[in-house]
């Protein structure tokens, strides 16, 4: 009988601190046997636990893209017990997978339209999924504009700075990077993520738009796309709770009737406006 | 198939019971009488109302071992604990209880993944339900069409008579159980009527009783009221409503370590506890206990209802008469609704 309470074993093959702080790290982890590599097929929007014994489990989005073959990526902030275990591993290390896990971005909602990405700060995780989803040879033709507005406080909060770099390069996606405020080195944008948004003003028509970061960000930035015309059934982001289980038995990510890890994590703006209000 | 032994003869039916298979049954303690494993037939007691905790630990105990690990230098060496395979009787459940097996069935097996310890444990246990004989004024089963000699659910179904315990095989796997316990003699015609006459004079013992009908929707609608701080004022968060409940299933995994050797379990949580969802940004979505008994009573009431169609509780009165503060989950409901 399967048991989904098992972590997959992978081993960390390579660890990429993102930020000048150096609490924000990307671990990149391969499967031990062949077989669950091949099991484990997941959509931009997903999430896993990850899985250390002695410590514990933590639900976190998975940063990399399926077109990724081989490993899978996830982006960490060192928080609680299971975050600061996963921060002191070194590259080799073995640790565990339970996942994929939860509801994913609306790929086949998404294709054929103008794909508009708001990130702020670190939640900018599963979005860069979904963006090297979309921008790869396979899939880009599916898709029709895409616009990504990115921001943190300041350029050393950036992360995934060289991908940043590369996507820039591409004339078939539309970086806007921005930082609250830049330090003497830094020649790009200046300025808050919601007054980049409303300056670049992308189309409402046949447009979806994703959204991911801190609630500050999100509260001022949702006024300048319904001013844009973006409706609530085209605006997305994904929520965050704390998890055990991760496939709706353990009973304490609910929203009212709704577990975020088994109906979400991603939900409409129209989702959640339907959800019970209990936060 | 009825069968019958007498009264003082239990101890034998219960030494054939565990010959065949491990058997759960109540025994009393220091507090009241709970489930347990049995190892010697004399502690078994088919005199009690109802057990202090409900018999959910039959298939969903406190701990459950999921993982043992080995914390080596360099690697882990990590074991899978293996299912349960033997299989197991579970003897004297009342019907409200036994009804709520099919409830978290609902939840552990039914659509979506399956959790294969519930599954694997519901699929290897014969249920030898128990007729109530009194009603407590704290139950209110019948609200959810429970009667105290409900046999569904059951493989058999046990009623103490005045001389005899009789027993009726239910199901397929009562009939395999029953049909090879050589301690059991057939039943009279007399035993017969007598039996029928206790099933069919259930319904009759009244319990309090609340009406479903419209509550799901009626609690989303008072979701904002100040009715929650009332009710929740004198709760003092001690969780034992969630512990004794026989379909609060919410847990936690922990890791439990010793010297690099180690278990990864899964242990019954409580939405009562502040913690439940405390998250390690230092985030809370619940810090108000008036946020967490409407969560308890809604998470029964409305969400289960919405999700699988049935109310998650069976009235079996364990929560009211165990509250340290006589919170009352009917009384609750009911004024909740009334203040919509």
């Amino acid at each position: 009988m399967h048991n989904p309470y098992i972590p997959i074993p992978v081993d960390v093959t390579k660890i990429v601190t993102e930020v000048d702080t150096n609490d924000i790290k990307t671990f990149r982890l391969s499967f031990v046997n062949k077989e669950d590599e091949e099991n484990f097929k997941y959509i931009p929007g997903q999430f896993a636990e990850l899985s250390i014994f002695g410590k514990g489990e933590s639900p976190i989005g998975i940063a990399s893209s399926p077109t990724q073959k081989g490993y899978i990526e996830f982006t960490v902030q060192k928080a609680g017990v299971v975050t600061s275990a996963l921060h002191d591993l070194e590259e080799g290390a073995r640790m565990g997978v339970r996942g994929p896990l939860g509801n994913s971005w609306p790929i086949d909602y998404l294709e054929g339209k103008n794909i508009v990405i708001v990130g702020g700060g670190f939640a900018f995780t599963t979005l860069r999924s979904m963006i090297n989803y979309m921008i790869h040879d396979d899939h880009r033709s599916r898709f029709g504009n895409i616009t990504v507005v990115y921001g943190a406080r300041e350029p050393g909060l950036l992360i995934y700075k060289d991908e940043l770099a590369a996507w820039e390069k591409r004339d078939d996606i539309d970086m806007y990077v921005t930082v609250d405020k830049g330090d003497e080195t830094w020649t790009g944008r200046e300025g808050f993520v919601p007054t980049v948004c409303k300056e670049v003003g992308p189309g409402s028509e046949n447009a979806v738009t994703i959204i991911c970061g801190p609630p500050i960000m999100i509260r001022f930035t949702l006024p300048v796309f319904f001013e844009l015309g973006f409706s609530k059934e085209n605006i997305y982001t994904s929520l965050e709770m704390r998890m055990k289980c991760g496939i709706g038995k353990c009973g304490r990510c609910n929203v009212g009737e709704k577990y975020v890890c088994k109906d979400g994590p991603v939900f409409s703006l129209a989702e959640l406006d339907q959800l019970t209000p209990e936060y | 198939m009825l069968k019958k032994i007498g009264l003082e003869k239990l101890n034998q039916f219960v030494s054939a019971l565990m010959e065949k298979e491990t058997l759960f049954a109540p025994v009393k303690g220091d507090a009241g009488v709970n489930f347990q494993e049995i190892k010697d037939a004399s502690d078994v007691t088919l005199d009690f109302y109802n057990t202090l905790q409900s018999p959910k630990c039959v298939f969903f105990p406190q701990t459950d071992d999921m993982v043992r690990y080995s914390l080596k230098k360099g690697t882990t060496e990590i074991e899978e604990v293996l299912l349960d395979p033997e299989p197991r009787i579970v003897l004297g459940v009342r019907p409200c209880d036994v009804k709520s097996f099919e409830i978290m069935d609902k939840l552990f097996t039914g659509g979506g993944i399956v959790d294969p310890y519930w599954e694997n444990r519901r699929k290897n246990t014969t249920i030898i339900g128990y007729a109530f004989d009194t009603v407590d004024p704290t139950d209110f089963y019948g609200a959810f069409d429970i009667h105290a000699a409900d046999t569904a659910g059951s493989d058999v179904f046990l009623v103490k008579g005045e001389k005899n315990f009789l027993l009726k095989v239910i199901t397929e796997k009562g009939e395999k159980l029953l049909g090879s316990v050589d301690v059991l003699e057939d039943a009279s015609a007399e035993d017969e009527e007598y039996f029928e006459e206790r099933l069919k004079k259930g319904p009759e013992l009244k319990t309090r009783t609340l009406s479903l009908k419209g509550v799901a929707g009626k609690l989303k609608d008072m979701f904002g009221s100040p009715y929650w701080e009332k009710a929740a004022a004198p709760c003092l968060n001690c969780g034992v409503c969630t512990f004794v409940c026989p379909t609060c299933h919410c847990f936690d995994i922990q890791d439990e370590t010793l010297f690099g050797e180690g278990t990864r379990k899964r242990i019954w949580d409580s939405c009562m506890f502040t913690d439940f969802t405390l998250e390690a940004s230092g985030h809370n979505p619940r810090t108000q206990k008036s946020q967490r008994l409407r969560q308890r009573v809604n998470h029964k009431f409305s969400y289960y209802v919405t999700n699988f169609g049935v109310t998650s509780c069976v009235g079996c009165g364990r929560c009211t008469r165990s509250c340290p503060v006589n919170i009352d989950i009917l009384t609750v409901v009911e004024e909740a609704v009334e203040s919509v």
